[in-house]
């Protein structure tokens, strides 16, 4: 029993002393050949949402592999979605922790302004990497990230467009405005809904814009008498809506998941996706029906950029730089926009990529049954202050579900 | 000191850091925390978040609910269990028989994959709707009722009673041999006793007051249930883990401190339970089922 | 009779729940309201291999942790519940044992989260296994605390005073007697650290992958069919850990 108690103790201690590694490493000021030299034959934790699994072997089969050939790097991939992320980070800050269990991470506009509110990102660091030379910063759509500048602090990855998501065997025409889907759900109640969670808030975000006045009605900083006046209007909107929605519009799927799910097995007749090519991804893998197509309506939906951070902790900084420089190579990002792949939009601005390189970008096979990329363009809705969805979240709980 | 005094005494340290201390250091960094003088998004000392949770009708709501579903799933469970135990209570007794074995086999379904099993089941387009469909009683997926994600928790109560049932049918059935049930039985009988009085003044009451604790303490465990409600429950109401969970990673990061202060009465709600079980003038003597049902992994 | 006839029906009922997860696992779409996928295939246990390499290595890995938790609690409770339940204040001590015992395991993780970081054992092996004992041990100290009763006191002193020692007391005489209780401790241990979900994501922070982590994920995406496989893959271990075990679990049970 004493013995017992002995060796307790000294796993404790011995855990306590995880090893500690070279931190000296001034990178702020280092050249990208000392960072290749300082990153190497190092180790790196992202943390990224692993719920999908042709984005689990995009990075598994083909990001890991490169990476630990080129530069001997250990790609170690941890699953947690923003918000682990952000409780992970504070309690390490609290803890005044000089070392982050974290590296990298994957992150967009909400967890990119909660990690700025706690101050837990490394930057500016992205204009060291050669490769971002390519990135198309100038554009709203991948430059700023829910109305922030994204200042270096976050490397742009993929560019993704909402649509909404349809069986065309059951809907013919697919409502195109606010009026037309009222009407639809009225004529075919339960059919129609969307997730609690970060899905639905963002398509609550372009009815919320349209509202407003269409794309860029909303943007700069949270406005509280703008916000109070079209909100309020969306409520009642979504108030007579109500009733013709699934289960009466009492409750709603917790996640995107589910409501695929329900989408899936014809409960629903309508889901939607963060990202376009979803539909392509889907019925590849045989879980939704080959009738499934997906739209952007006139009102529009919101594209967005989703993005690699770094902790402001990590103690592998140079390593998670070589790691983001693969990741937005044009190699890399062509693989990554096949839709037989992932599908997931690049961020590059492919018109300034050498001709090679171009022409590999136009030939793509196109998507079979996700809408065109140059088409729904037309009706992208920028992102807006993430006060916004946090205020939207707040309201719809208590308007919505009662 | 001598040998034995330093083995009683180091079993008890090591009892107090692996009981007392997680729970009381969790308690207090929650409590720290939920009246804002810790964490890096507060600013000091308030007690606006208590106010908001005990204000808030969500939170009471949110007990009463976890309690209603405690409270049928556990009593249909027990009934459920009786039944069994009297039903096949020879097959049970010799231990090597099928049932015995059946019994056992649902303690390797964790709460998740009841929870995905019950919603493939009940759903609308479950399996049973779709047996009702082909049956011809149902020509359309909607005119199916209403079974998951639905007011009254129906598939909610469905998952905990399929992963109580058999822990209660364990317990009676070993509390039926342990007690010497059946000798107690036939001493009644042969006084003159019916079959109907023996069941009702003697089986019963001698297995449901051993019982009594363990039962308490599922009601408990049920009302802490979180992946079962997650998947099939409903956002209003809801039940109370995931109401705190839901309040610690939802957008808003000024929502945490009211998750702390949740977590806080909830670990009060428990110790208070606990404390009227085990102090109270009723309870005699402590016993505890041999098992426990993980319903929040 | 009846109750032979019936035994079937049950049976049914207690396995359908494996049967259908089975189909499915092996199912290619399941559209409304056929009753039977409308293809079967192989490719989900052929690609869950593909996708996740690791996954061998994480089920090791994962068989290692909950073997690791219920040896230490097994053998741990087995000692620490003997001195509790000879304690004058048996049922003060049970108290404290009994709160972590009901707590939600996810809940307490939350609270507990700044420690493990603070003392740096977060997202490592010993600190997953830490935090599983906090919800184990004081499970196995409530077990044990059935079994170290007056009787078994008194076998134990009435083989001190025919002249054996403490050793010969403890291996000859009480370990036999607990043979049955220490298999139960070991299995239900087993369970819960091998379900562990919540508590095991927080303090792991994603870098100690689980088996029931890396199924989880598969259960959060949209496909049904590769929850079902997950679903699988998480409960075949403890079905052959329980046949293994359940003859001396179930046959000793009078102890308890």
């Amino acid at each position: 029993m004493k013995k017992l108690i002995y060796v307790i103790l000294a796993m404790l201690l011995l855990a306590c002393g995880k090893e500690q590694k070279e931190t000296s490493f001034a990178i702020a000021s280092a050249s990208w050949d000392e960072i290749i030299k300082q990153g190497q034959n190092q180790s790196v934790n992202l943390m990224m949402w692993t719920g999908d699994t042709k984005i689990n072997a995009y990075m598994n089969s083909y990001i890991r592999p490169l990476v630990k050939e080129k530069y001997n790097i250990d790609l170690t991939i941890s699953s947690g979605q923003g918000n682990t992320i952000v409780q992970i980070l504070m309690a390490e800050l609290q803890a005044n922790k000089t070392e982050s269990d974290l590296d990298m991470v994957w992150i967009n506009g909400e967890t990119f302004y909660q990690l700025q509110q706690i101050k837990g990102l490394y930057g500016p660091w992205t204009s060291k990497l050669p490769n971002a030379e390519f990135i198309d910063f100038d554009n709203k759509f991948i430059g700023m990230d829910f109305q922030q500048p994204i200042a270096g602090y976050e490397l742009p990855w993929g560019n993704v467009q909402m649509t909404i998501i349809y069986n065309s065997e059951k809907v013919k025409t697919p409502p195109m405005t606010r009026e037309a889907l009222y009407k639809f759900a009225k004529e075919n109640p339960g059919k129609f809904t969307w997730d609690n969670h970060f899905t639905g808030l963002t398509f609550l975000k372009a009815l919320l814009i349209d509202i407003a006045g269409g794309n860029g009605s909303l943007n700069g900083d949270f406005d509280e008498k703008k916000y109070q006046k079209y909100s309020s209007e969306l409520w009642s909107y979504l108030t007579t809506l109500k009733p013709y929605l699934w289960k009466n519009g009492e409750t709603f799927p917790e996640a995107v998941a589910p409501m695929h799910q329900l989408f899936a097995s014809g409960e629903l007749w309508f889901t939607m996706s963060n990202n376009d090519a979803e539909v392509d991804n889907k019925i590849a893998e045989g879980i939704f029906p080959e009738t499934t197509r997906a739209y952007v309506p006139k009102y529009g939906t919101i594209q967005n950029s989703h993005y690699m951070g770094i902790s402001k902790m990590s103690i592998n900084k140079a390593a998670a730089m070589v790691v983001a420089n693969e990741m937005i190579s044009a190699e890399a990002q062509l693989k990554k926009q096949d839709p037989s792949v992932w599908g997931d939009g690049t961020v590059l601005d492919t018109k300034k990529l050498p001709s090679l390189l171009k022409a590999k970008f136009n030939n793509q096979p196109n998507r079979k049954y996700a809408p065109k990329r140059s088409e729904i363009t037309q009706r992208a809705l920028q992102e807006i202050n993430p006060e916004y969805m946090i205020r939207l979240a707040e309201d719809f709980r208590k308007y919505m579900i009662k | 000191m001598n040998a034995n005094h330093f083995n009683i005494l180091s079993n008890k340290i090591v009892f107090l850091m692996l009981t007392i201390l997680p729970v009381g250091g969790g308690f207090v960094y929650a409590f720290l925390y939920s009246i804002g003088t810790i964490g890096i998004l507060n600013n000091g000392f308030t007690l606006s978040h208590w106010v908001n949770v005990l204000t808030d009708t969500s939170f009471w709501f949110s007990l009463g609910y976890s309690f209603y579903i405690a409270i049928v799933s556990v009593s249909i469970s027990i009934l459920l269990a009786l039944t069994i135990v009297l039903f096949w209570k020879k097959s049970l007794v010799s231990n090597n028989s099928i049932v015995s074995y059946l019994l056992y086999i649902p303690l390797c379904f964790p709460a998740i994959v009841v929870a995905l099993f019950s919603f493939q089941v009940w759903s609308k387009s479950g399996l049973i709707s779709r047996i009702v469909s082909h049956l011809g009683i149902l020509t359309e997926i909607t005119s199916f009722p209403d079974l998951t994600n639905d007011t009254y928790g129906f598939s909610i109560l469905y998952s905990c009673i399929l992963m109580i049932t058999p822990f209660f049918a364990i317990l009676f059935s070993n509390l039926y041999k342990q007690e010497q049930i059946d000798h107690l039985k036939n001493i009644a009988m042969s006084l003159g006793a019916t079959k109907t009085q023996a069941l009702f003044k003697i089986v019963l009451p001698v297995i449901l007051k051993k019982a009594k604790i363990t039962i308490s303490l599922f009601i408990v465990f049920v009302m802490s249930s979180y992946e079962i409600p997650l998947l099939l429950g409903r956002q209003n109401p809801q039940m109370i883990s995931v109401l705190a969970i839901q309040k610690l990673q939802r957008f808003n990061l000024n929502d945490i401190p009211q998750a702390y202060a949740i977590a806080c009465l909830y670990m009060i709600f428990i110790g208070l339970i606990l404390y009227f079980l085990f102090f109270s003038k009723s309870s005699t003597q402590l016993s505890v089922s041999p098992l426990k049902r993980n319903f929040d992994d | 009779m009846i109750r032979k006839a019936l035994i079937p029906v049950f049976m049914l009922m207690v396995t359908f729940p494996i049967a259908l997860l089975l189909l499915l696992s092996f199912g290619k779409s399941w559209v409304y309201p056929n009753i039977f996928p409308d293809q079967f295939t192989l490719q989900h246990w052929n690609d869950i291999y593909q996708i996740n390499s690791e996954l061998l290595m994480v089920t090791l890995k994962s068989i290692g942790i909950s073997l690791g938790v219920s040896s230490v609690v097994t053998l741990l409770s087995f000692f620490s519940s003997k001195h509790i339940s000879y304690s004058v204040y048996k049922s003060r001590w049970l108290f404290l044992a009994y709160i972590p015992y009901v707590f939600s395991p996810v809940i307490l993780a939350a609270t507990l989260q700044f420690y493990f970081t603070f003392v740096d054992v977060s997202g490592t092996f010993f600190g997953v296994i830490l935090a599983q004992l906090f919800i184990t041990y004081p499970f196995g100290v409530l077990i044990f605390s059935n079994f170290w009763n007056p009787r078994i006191k008194a076998i134990a002193e009435l083989s001190n005073t025919l002249g054996g020692n403490s050793w010969i007391t403890f291996y000859k005489v009480v370990l036999p007697l607990s043979k049955g209780v220490l298999l139960l401790c070991f299995f239900q241990v087993f369970l819960i650290s091998w379900f562990e979900y919540g508590l095991t994501a927080l303090i792991g922070v994603g870098k100690i992958k689980t088996l029931t982590l890396s199924v989880f994920q598969y259960i959060q995406e949209a496909n049904i069919f590769l929850a079902a496989l997950a679903s699988c893959l998480l409960i075949i271990p403890p079905m052959i850990l329980l046949y293994l075990n359940k003859r001396f679990i179930f046959t000793n049970q009078q102890t308890i």
